[in-house]
């Protein structure tokens, strides 16, 4: 091992993809709780997820932080590998997942509504679909380290591309779930109190716009790999 | 009494400017192997240090007489006034690129050098006095140096990413285009230590023996490096940015050998026009000496600082990056010697560094900082002419 000088430490400017990465492990823990959360939820159980709820609002606070530093240290005058407003408009929309599960957290933490058994199951396997988007998504963000060292080019490129794919394909998926339970809660409409419904309505449509944004990250990742 | 001060004033004068040299000029070869972390800082500087001294000591000899006439008509002065004249025109570099050094910016010392005898040259034999082509041609290095840099680092890289990345099995594809490079950079660093050194004349080859004894070197070393490459195990880029470690550490390694071959004559050549009208007699083997060991110390003590701001505060690099950075700015500096263009190697290092950049090759390129840079290169002339009429004019009221 070669002796190194502490002192490289201090000036090594850090790059503002290693920001994104450390962004984006925020969002996958995020999720990882939202996910937990959610499912204590659905089976009734308010105080666990009140706590985990607490926890996403730290993490979104956490990952605030990074993403106004990322920004902060970007002026117009550094010349990036990527298009700069692409690399800006992944950040955000990576942020905006973490908005949304924080904007969930909160409304279901206001009001413990009862989850019909009927649809017990749908909303779970909708959570994992959703969660599921986000993490072929996280593949997707990682691999930008090996994309810079091999400039954009070769087997990196392709392998950035498989996993956009397979978003979109989660995406869909969670969507086809989401259909399905709007379906289903309509049709007991009349079993339901209205503001029981309309929460149920809108928990479909909060799980699901996290993978809408999850999709975005990925298309403007394609963007940045376009040549 | 007076000649005794003149020539304690005229040593430290030298001492001083060598110093300056090592704090600023070590960057240029050492600023993208820290930064790419191919050597530690420490590794850097100590390397850096006995290289400097062999430069300067071993062949450092030839290039001292070129500074001396080529940009006042020094035939025109008396000796009192160009005595007075180099030593203002030495302590005017010597400040200016000490305030260059702690703003951490990466200057030319030659240019430094000429401007501070552009300035006394003009104070005291008036415009005609002073050359103007070499000043156009101080000028010209602002574009010619950095333009150059960049366009071959930016090839140098497109190469690597073509040939390297590109592929299926990029690991693989190194360990092949790996030993090309080495040949080349080897042929590079070989030839330049031929042509802008006097080592040839020191072994007695003639141009075509040199050329002959160069290509057959790098290709036997070419050939052994295919050897070892290719029993390098592991796999992942970073095995891919290791080989080109190995490269970086060699192109480094050549940049400060010539820097102190070259470079010690901004310090040595004035200092020994000082040394012969006030003395009589110079031993310009000692003087090589003292200006390889100022540069040294200037290279312990403050060699970090621009080294700071070349290897990290414009960008972060890796061994490819870093390796393209300086095979780049060495092809640069042999092909520029060779068609007698004047080249810095600071403006060329910086000007590589942009031109990686715009092969996507760096995650980012913080371009604030290159312009202050750049403001520095064009306020060198200005700065050390009006320094050196002033120490001039100050210098005439003491003697």
């Amino acid at each position: 091992m070669p002796i190194r000088a502490p002192v490289k430490d201090t000036y090594r400017k850090k790059s503002p993809f290693t920001g994104l990465l450390e962004h984006m492990n925020k969002v996958k823990e995020g999720i990882i709780l939202l996910r937990e959360g959610v499912l204590h939820y659905i089976d009734g159980d308010y105080e666990g997820f009140h706590k985990l709820a607490e926890k996403l609002d730290i993490i979104e606070h956490e990952a605030d932080l990074i993403k106004g530093n990322i920004r902060a240290h970007l002026p117009s005058s550094v010349l990036m590998s990527v298009d700069k407003r692409y690399f800006l408009w992944v950040l955000r929309e990576e942020d905006a997942i973490l908005d949304h599960a924080e904007n969930l957290a909160h409304m279901l933490d206001m009001r413990p509504t009862k989850i019909p058994i009927r649809l017990k199951e749908d909303f779970k396997a909708h959570m994992g679909l959703v969660a599921e988007t986000v993490e072929e998504m996280e593949k997707a963000v990682e691999n930008i380290k090996h994309l810079i060292e091999t400039v954009f080019s070769g087997k990196e490129r392709n392998e950035t591309k498989a996993y956009i794919k397979n978003v979109h394909q989660k995406e869909w998926e969670a969507d086809q779930k989401g259909y399905e339970i709007t379906e289903k809660i309509y049709k007991m409409e009349n079993n339901l109190s209205p503001m029981d419904e309309y929460h149920l309505l809108k928990m479909v449509d909060w799980i699901d716009d996290i993978a809408d944004h999850a999709e975005n990250v990925a298309d403007w990742l394609r963007a940045i790999i376009a040549r | 009494m007076l000649t005794v001060i003149l020539i304690a004033i005229a040593i430290f004068a030298a001492l001083y400017m060598a110093w300056n040299i090592g704090a600023n000029d070590v960057a240029n070869s050492m600023a993208t192997a820290v930064g790419a972390k191919a050597l530690s800082l420490r590794q850097a500087l100590i390397i850096a240090s006995i290289l400097n001294v062999c430069g300067a000591v071993l062949v450092g000899k030839h290039v001292t007489a070129t500074i001396q006439g080529s940009i006042v008509d020094t035939a025109l002065l008396t000796d009192h006034s160009l005595v007075l004249g180099f030593l203002s025109a030495l302590l005017a570099a010597g400040i200016f690129v000490t305030f260059a050094t702690w703003k951490e910016l990466p200057v030319s010392t030659t240019h430094g050098v000429i401007g501070g005898i552009i300035g006394f040259g003009l104070i005291e034999g008036g415009i005609d006095l002073v050359k103007w082509g070499s000043v156009g041609t101080v000028a010209a290095s602002w574009m010619l140096s950095p333009v150059a840099g960049a366009v071959i680092a930016f090839v140098t890289f497109k190469i690597i990413a073509y040939l390297v990345f590109g592929t299926k099995d990029p690991l693989n594809s190194a360990k092949k285009i790996g030993p090309v490079f080495i040949a080349l950079t080897l042929f590079i660093i070989l030839m330049s230590i031929f042509s802008k050194t006097n080592v040839g004349e020191m072994l007695g080859y003639t141009t075509s023996e040199y050329v002959l004894f160069t290509t057959v070197i790098s290709l036997i070393i070419g050939i052994i490096g295919f050897f070892i490459f290719k029993n390098i195990l592991g796999e992942g880029y970073d095995v891919v940015e290791s080989l080109f470690r190995r490269l970086q550490v060699m192109t480094s390694c050549y940049i400060a050998f010539s820097q102190g071959a070259n470079d010690v004559a901004n310090a040595i050549a004035p200092v020994s026009v000082v040394l012969l009208l006030t003395w009589g007699k110079i031993d310009t083997a000692y003087l090589l000496l003292l200006g390889g060991i100022g540069i040294s110390i200037g290279i312990t003590t403050w060699g970090y600082k621009v080294i700071r701001t070349v290897g990290g505060k414009i960008t972060v690099l890796t061994n490819t990056r870093g390796f393209s950075i300086d095979f780049g700015a060495a092809t640069v500096v042999l092909i520029a010697s060779k068609l007698g263009l004047p080249i810095s190697t600071s403006h060329t290092v910086v000007g590589a560094v942009i031109g990686v950049g715009l092969a996507r090759g760096l995650e980012a390129v913080d371009l604030s900082v290159v312009k202050r840079i750049v403001y520095s290169w064009a306020l060198t002339l200005p700065v050390t002419i009006l320094l050196a009429i002033v120490i001039y004019k100050a210098l005439q009221i003491i003697f």
